[in-house]
């Protein structure tokens, strides 16, 4: 097996790019509809899923070598549940503001599988820097799935951009609602991959 | 059976690493937490009183809560309201029992200081001494009567009601008279960009300024809110000279009678609110009379 080892840099770009996780991995897809619905709304479910992501990604990386292997999902979800209470209440303490707006988000990235997935793959298997790397490459990729799909349902659902009224009115109110959630989705999925046939192409000839 | 129990043992090990992380967590943070949730409600009932930045509080206002309790006993029910009295310089409190018809039942000393009458464990402890079996008691709501100089300023009423997903949990504030001081919603889970508008100036200020008389009709209607009217509710966006004092008077006198205008494409989450604020408000003005007809007949001197 001539399987070529990543470098830092490359597990980090594959997260945002070529292993994105909503665009190319399809996890995560009921935040991805349910919550995109702003840009705002991207931005703070990213942010909030970016810390989980690394916390838990290093714990296991760390503690990888005494894991039981029979009961290894047990494991991680008892780690993310234990660093989204910890985010969860450190936030609800010290940054109010923040708190008000996400609180509801941060609860549920309990039950995210782009985090349990990437335990599972990676950071039970790799040390604690290319887990880390890897955590905050994936916890950036989805951060920016969720922020493109919230620019795109903000503008024609809402008519606004961060809150910003841009158009003055509201073209298709459908796009705020849960089901164009798939249908942003999709479209945006086959607009990367799209992307990313031409960028091969171009390589090649 | 080996297996069995490394098994058992990895998972209590992991769960109690995570379990002394989360209490960790907790205790370190519970107090900052109580705090934020105290100051957040504390500046909404501030503000729904009309104090703020440029028209600060004055320094002896004083929100006095007055806890109301379902007594029963026996197959005969009560209402119990926990009211802060006037004892010398000290707060006290004492549970007025009142029947159904609105007639002075009995009174009863509570013994507990104005500090721990917040909490809502220690209110029960010291209610289930005065209330012993076989009475039984169930809390119901508290509402807040805010004062100055001796005078009452307003009530205030953190409430929920329900809404179109869930329960939406909102202050309303009244001014003796009972006239609608504001609206401020706390929390819901209404979908973004049709009921979330809810949250939004241009609906809640509506209520602002309703009089009792109208808001015992208070209806929702599917017309489109006009332009002026909604620059107007958007007080936070208002600019220098955008309203002379006149026009003011002049939109508040329009639309001073006016029902509330729905959200568009969001009725039931409006019309939920609506009834919402109409209901706890015609409830607790019922309420506060009865109340306050008791407290004046049995010359329970209460500190508002």
């Amino acid at each position: 097996m001539a399987i070529k080892e990543k470098t830092n840099k490359q597990l980090f770009v594959d997260g945002i790019l070529k292993e994105n996780p909503i665009f190319k991995l399809a996890l995560s897809m009921c935040p991805a509809v349910g919550i995109s619905t702003s840009v705002m709304n991207g931005i703070l479910l990213g942010t909030a899923v970016l810390f989980v992501q690394v916390c838990s990604s290093c714990t296991i990386s760390l503690v990888r070598n005494y894991i039981h292997p029979k009961i290894r999902i047990p494991t991680y979800t008892l780690t993310i549940a234990t660093w989204v209470t910890v985010i969860d209440l450190v936030l609800a303490a010290y940054v109010p503001v923040a708190y008000k707006a996400m609180g509801l988000f941060v609860r549920l990235i309990v039950a995210f599988a782009i985090i349990t997935m990437r335990l599972e793959m990676f950071a039970c298997k790799n040390p604690l820097p290319k887990s880390f790397w890897d955590g905050f490459g994936m916890g950036l990729g989805f951060m920016f799935a969720m922020m493109t799909l919230g620019f795109v349902r903000e503008l024609l659902g809402s008519g606004m951009i961060m809150g910003y009224d841009v158009l003055g009115f509201k073209p298709l109110l459908y796009f705020v609602l849960p089901c164009a959630g798939f249908v942003t989705v999709g479209l945006m999925m086959g607009f990367f991959n799209w992307i990313e046939v031409v960028y091969e192409r171009r390589k090649k000839g | 059976m080996n297996q069995i129990i490394k098994i058992t043992f990895a998972l209590t090990i992991s769960c109690v690493i995570a379990a002394s992380a989360m209490g960790l967590a907790y205790t370190m943070t519970a107090k900052a937490k109580k705090h934020n949730h105290h100051m957040n409600v504390y500046n909404a009932m501030i503000g729904l009183l009309g104090f703020g930045e440029d028209n600060p509080a004055p320094s002896d206002l004083k929100f006095l809560n007055v806890y109301r309790y379902i007594v029963e006993d026996g197959d005969k029910k009560f209402l119990g309201y926990m009211v802060p009295v006037e004892k010398g310089t000290e707060e006290a409190y004492e549970m007025v029992l009142i029947d159904l018809e609105g007639n002075f039942v009995e009174k009863l000393e509570v013994p507990i200081s104005a500090e721990k009458a917040e909490e809502a464990q220690d209110r029960a402890k010291a209610l289930q001494k005065v209330l012993a079996a076989p009475k039984i008691f169930a809390y119901a709501d508290a509402s807040v009567i805010a004062t100055s100089g001796g005078k009452r300023l307003g009530y205030v009423l953190p409430r929920k009601f329900p809404g179109f997903r869930t329960f939406i949990h909102g202050i309303v504030a009244m001014d003796p008279k009972f006239e609608l001081l504001g609206l401020e919603i706390m929390e819901h889970e209404e979908d973004a960009g049709l009921g979330k508008e809810i949250e939004q100036e241009y609906f809640r200020n509506q209520f602002k300024g309703k009089s009792y008389e109208k808001l015992k009709t208070l209806e929702v209607v599917k017309k489109p809110l006009p332009v002026e009217y909604k620059k107007y509710l958007e007080k936070s966006k208002w600019e220098e000279g955008m309203f002379t004092e006149e026009q003011i008077a002049e939109i508040r006198k329009q639309y001073k009678d006016a029902d509330i205008y729905a959200i568009t494409a969001s009725t039931i989450s409006s019309k939920a609110v609506t009834d919402g604020v109409k209901n706890v408000a015609k409830k607790f003005a019922y309420r506060i009379d009865k109340l306050d007809s008791v407290l004046k007949k049995e010359k329970i001197h209460a500190a508002f």
